[in-house]
Parts: structure tokens; C-alpha cells; sequence
């Protein structure tokens, strides 16, 4: 435990000094936050027309009709909290980035400067290793997804109706952010770590970061347009099929971070 | 204390290292010397326990190098790579604090800023390791592999890129470890090097050609020779030499090199005989090959050694 320690202090060491890798995670954040408020505020706002005057979002009042945390909420911030409940799987997203990034220019940076050699000398395990640089990656994705969502709700309670923040504050809203999105981080910077110790550069690595990424927006249109609701027991489904993806990566990364594999195989 | 039995390492079809055994004894430099490709770096990660041989095994201490033992024995050893491998980004000071807390030394801290003192870089730990210029870094990265006091220290082109101070400063660090007793497995291209401070040498070309130590295998290759400086030209006394009966003998100017392979006579008898002749002796001394020829003798291929 005190290896993992050691090369994980490393780790948020060496994070400190380059916060720059953070950057498209942060914009990413700032944009899943800004969407909503973009459609559910500022447009109802500057048109003039009210969204339950819309014909395009009668689907979710009869939705919202039937949720009974919804029905003490007049039409308008009914579908303010529909759009704002909806939009919240964005911000799976910047974890996602981070996590990708982080991980895949930790372990070519690695590569690169030949410092896992001497790192593998040491009496580290090849389970220590891998969850160093695992945690090296996830923790500043949790800690990002705490962040967004505090944001996500502040801006709820500044511009959207009253009402519609204590809608949010519900099993849903956590399930989204503390399970389905590390799990989605898990699975992305598992990929980035398992592409990196096969290529040289952290591009590659983060572009095929794009199968993680797309199934977010697709589950957002699918919730818009698709009636597909993400229900406690639908996100169960998902976290599970999460968690099957991750043992799988898992399984790889461990005989990638081999000992033998980095010094004989690595690129 | 470490004992290499019939290492043989495959790469796929590629036979990286083949049937290599050799032991280091404690308190000795050993020199591994090969060309590139040798299997010279093959043969430092199965000895640190970083790969497995395809055969073969490694003892340190009687212990037996496997998968189980492999984490233990392996904080017995120190390895200093061939590229130095800092971490860009963190301090001098924090990449060794981070290879003391992997160590677990109960003092990290005051581990730390001891090897800074002991390797006269205390006054840039707190600089980022890019801004080290190439000595510096192979500097600490030589700290960083004594930091937890090895017993065996496996050293990969230690002075490689140094200047020739800091390649003496590293030389003295190697000589101040086997004077503690620990074994030192070096590894290196520069033989001038290895002249200076190894005990024992390995020549290595996938098998282990040679073995021994520096003055053996130059008596090995090498027939014995006398080198004489006269006071005149050498060579009228060089033909005195030549009807006593010594057939290999060369002049040059003032210098007079004689093979003493073919002879019974030893060195004072050819001394004796060339007064007898009239020559005056400067001095006399056995002549050397550098260790250089006898590397490139022992590599070169057998129809043109024979």
C-alpha cells in the first residue's frame, strides 16, 4: 500500500505541474453545464416563448405528469427539470476526458522519458503499479465530477425555476454522477492505458477515447427524442454492463503492465 | 553471493543470451563487456528479476529468483539504467523522496538528503530534473538506485555522456562501494573504464566467450612480452638478441619490444645479455595490450583470430 501511496503522490506530483492537461475536460464541463441553461433559460427568455407552450416538448409533461416528485411543479419547471435531468449525463463527460487524458499521457510520458525501467526494479507489484497510475487518473475525474455537479446544481438554483433544484436532488442525479460516471471514467482510461503502452503518442490513445464518449450524447438523444428513461433500474443495468467492460479492461491492463510485457513488448 | 546458472533467454526465434553462468562474489566490480546486441542488458534484467530466463536460473544469496522472491531480492539490488529516467516535471529532490517512500526507508526525508550530500547535488534538489544538464541527471539517477544501501549494485553505462570529471566522480563512487564490501555489476562499452576498476571481466556475444580477470585473459590471448628502453638505436642489440636465440624480437628506435613465449630464457637473462652486448638500459617493463585488444581479439571471428 505505501508503493501505491508513493507513486500515486507522484502522480498528482506531476499533475500539479502540468494543469494544462486539464483543459479539455474543464471546457468540455463548462459546456454540458452551459447546454441546458442555453435551452431550458436563455433561449424561453430572450424568444420570449414559454417551453410549455412548445409543441416539441409535450413528451416531457406527460413524462413529468406521471413522476410524482413532479406534479407540485407548474408546466414550465416541469420541463425546466426535464431538460435539466436529461442534460446531466453530459457531464459524465469531462470525467471521461480527464480520466482519458490524464491516464494516456502518464503512461506514453512514461514511455517516452524511459522512467518505468528503473520504477520496475523496485519491489512494486505489477497490481501496485497499475493501480497507481489507475488512481493517478481516477481520482482527478471523481473529484471533477463532484465539481461539475456542484456547479451544475448552483446554476440550476440561479436560473431555473423554484422547484426544479430539489427535483434534481434525487437517487437519479447521484446515480449519474457517482456511479454511472466513474465507471464510464473507469472504462475510458482503462482503454487509454491499455492504447498507450501499444502506441507513442497520447492522441492516438485519446481519440479512441471517441467509443467511450459517443454513447453519452446517444443516450441523450435517446432520452429527447427516443422515450428512453434513465430509471434507477435502467442506470443499474448499465452500471452492471460498466462494471463487465471494466473486469474486461482490467484483465487486459494487468498483462499489459507486466513487468516483462513493458520491458520486452511495450513500444 | 549472486550465482547466473546457464541463462538462456529467447525472443520468439531470436536467441537473445544463450547457456550464460557466471557468479559475482561479494566485494568484487564485475565487468560485463559486449558489443551491441551482446545480450549484455538481457542479462542485467534477468539478474534484477525484471524478466525471466527461457532457461536457466539466478541465486542471490542462496536464494532462488522467481516470481514469489523476485519483489524481496530485487530491494537487494540497485539498478541504475541505461537512460537515466527522472521524472521531467518533479524536483530532484522529489524524484528520489518518492523512490525512498517505494523502498519504504524508515527516514525518507533524511535518506533523501543524504544521497543529495553523498553525490554533491544538494544544492539542486529543489530543481526540476529537465533542467539537469546530461552528468546531473546520470548523477542522480545514481543516487536514486543506491538510495536504500544495495548489497549488489547493477550499473548500465554509468558514465556514459559524462564529461570526464563527473565520469571520475562515478568511478569513485564505485570504488567507494566495493570498499563497503557491496558487489558491483557493471556493464559498459568503455573499456578504459573497466581497466581501471573492475576485478573480473565477462565478454559476452551471446555466449559468454571469455571470463576472468583483466590480466588472465591478456595472458590468455596475449604472449608474454618485455618491453626495453636503451640508452642508443635498439635494433644492433636487437640482432645480438635475435643469435641468442630469441626469435621474436622488435626494434623501434630506442624501444625493443621481445616475445618471451618461445624461450626459456626469462626477463634479467635478456637484460644480462644485452649489457653483455653493450646496451644501455633505461628501463624494463612487461608490456601490456590494452584491455582493448584483447576485447576485439576475443570478439573477432575464429578463421580471422587463427
Amino acid at each position: 500500500m505505501n508503493r501505491v501511496l508513493a507513486l500515486l503522490g507522484k502522480e498528482i506530483l506531476d499533475l500539479r505541474q502540468n494543469l494544462a492537461i486539464f483543459l479539455p475536460a474543464m471546457i468540455v464541463t463548462v459546456v454540458a453545464i452551459l447546454i441546458p441553461v442555453f435551452v431550458a433559460v436563455i433561449v424561453p427568455a430572450v424568444t420570449g416563448e414559454r417551453l410549455s407552450d412548445s409543441g416539441d416538448l409535450e413528451i416531457a409533461l406527460e413524462m413529468y405528469k406521471k413522476d410524482p416528485s413532479m406534479r407540485s411543479l407548474d408546466p414550465e419547471a416541469a420541463i425546466q427539470a426535464y431538460v435539466f435531468q436529461y442534460f446531466l449525463v453530459m457531464l459524465i463527460l469531462g470525467p471521461i476526458t480527464s480520466a482519458m487524458s490524464v491516464a494516456a499521457s502518464s503512461v506514453i510520458s512514461e514511455k517516452q522519458a524511459r522512467t518505468l525501467e528503473p520504477l520496475l526494479v523496485t519491489p512494486i507489484t505489477t497490481l501496485e503499479l497499475l493501480g497507481a497510475k489507475l488512481l493517478g487518473a481516477l481520482l482527478p475525474a471523481l473529484v471533477l465530477s463532484v465539481i461539475s455537479v456542484v456547479l451544475y446544481l448552483m446554476v440550476v438554483v440561479l436560473t431555473a425555476h423554484a422547484g426544479v433544484f430539489s427535483v434534481l436532488l434525487g437517487a437519479r442525479t447521484l446515480g449519474v454522477v457517482f456511479v454511472l460516471g466513474p465507471l464510464a471514467a473507469m472504462v475510458a482510461l482503462q482503454l487509454a492505458v491499455c492504447v498507450s503502452s501499444r502506441v507513442n503518442d497520447a492522441r492516438t490513445a485519446q481519440q479512441l477515447g471517441v467509443f467511450v464518449i459517443l454513447p453519452i450524447p446517444a443516450l441523450l438523444l435517446g432520452q429527447i427524442f427516443g422515450g428512453i428513461d434513465l430509471t434507477i433500474p435502467l442506470m443499474l443495468w448499465m452500471s452492471l454492463g460498466l462494471l463487465l467492460v471494466n473486469a474486461v479492461l482490467m484483465w487486459f491492463a494487468i498483462r499489459l503492465f507486466d513487468r516483462e510485457t513493458i520491458l520486452t513488448r511495450w513500444k | 553471493m549472486l550465482t547466473a546458472s546457464r541463462l538462456t533467454r529467447r525472443f520468439g526465434d531470436r536467441v537473445a543470451l544463450e547457456d550464460v553462468s557466471f557468479t559475482l562474489e561479494r566485494g568484487e566490480i564485475f565487468a560485463l563487456l559486449g558489443p551491441n546486441g551482446a545480450g549484455k542488458t538481457t542479462t542485467l534484467r534477468i539478474l534484477a528479476g525484471l524478466i525471466a530466463p527461457s532457461s536457466g536460473s539466478v541465486d542471490i544469496d542462496g536464494q532462488r529468483m522467481g516470481p514469489q522472491s523476485a519483489p524481496q531480492l530485487r530491494a537487494r539490488i540497485g539498478f541504475l539504467t541505461e537512460a537515466p529516467g527522472l521524472w521531467d516535471r518533479l524536483t530532484v529532490r522529489d524524484n528520489l523522496l518518492v523512490y525512498a517512500r517505494m523502498y519504504a526507508l524508515p527516514s525518507p526525508g533524511r535518506a533523501v538528503d543524504e544521497a543529495l550530500e553523498r553525490f554533491e547535488i544538494a544544492d539542486r534538489g529543489g530543481d526540476r530534473a529537465a533542467q539537469l544538464s546530461k552528468g546531473l541527471k546520470q548523477r542522480v539517477a545514481l543516487a536514486r538506485s543506491l538510495l536504500h544501501d544495495p548489497r549488489i549494485a547493477m550499473l548500465d553505462e554509468p558514465t556514459s555522456g559524462l564529461d570526464p570529471a563527473s565520469a571520475r566522480d562515478v568511478r569513485d563512487v564505485i570504488l567507494s562501494l566495493r570498499a563497503q564490501g557491496r558487489t558491483i555489476l557493471l556493464c559498459t562499452h568503455n573499456l578504459a573504464e573497466v581497466e581501471r576498476v573492475a576485478d573480473r571481466v565477462a565478454v559476452l556475444s551471446r555466449r559468454l566467450v571469455a571470463l576472468g580477470t583483466p590480466a588472465s585473459l591478456r595472458q590468455k590471448l596475449f604472449a608474454p612480452r618485455v618491453r626495453i628502453e636503451l640508452t642508443h638505436a635498439a635494433e644492433p642489440f636487437a640482432a645480438a638478441l635475435r643469435g641468442a636465440g630469441l626469435s621474436d624480437v622488435r626494434a623501434d628506435g630506442t624501444v625493443m619490444s621481445v616475445g618471451m613465449a618461445s624461450t626459456s630464457l626469462t626477463t634479467p637473462d635478456v637484460v644480462r645479455r644485452l649489457v653483455e652486448a653493450g646496451a644501455g638500459v633505461e628501463s624494463v617493463v612487461p608490456e601490456e595490450p590494452p584491455l582493448e585488444d584483447v576485447y576485439l581479439k576475443l570478439l573477432q571471428p575464429e578463421d580471422e583470430a587463427s
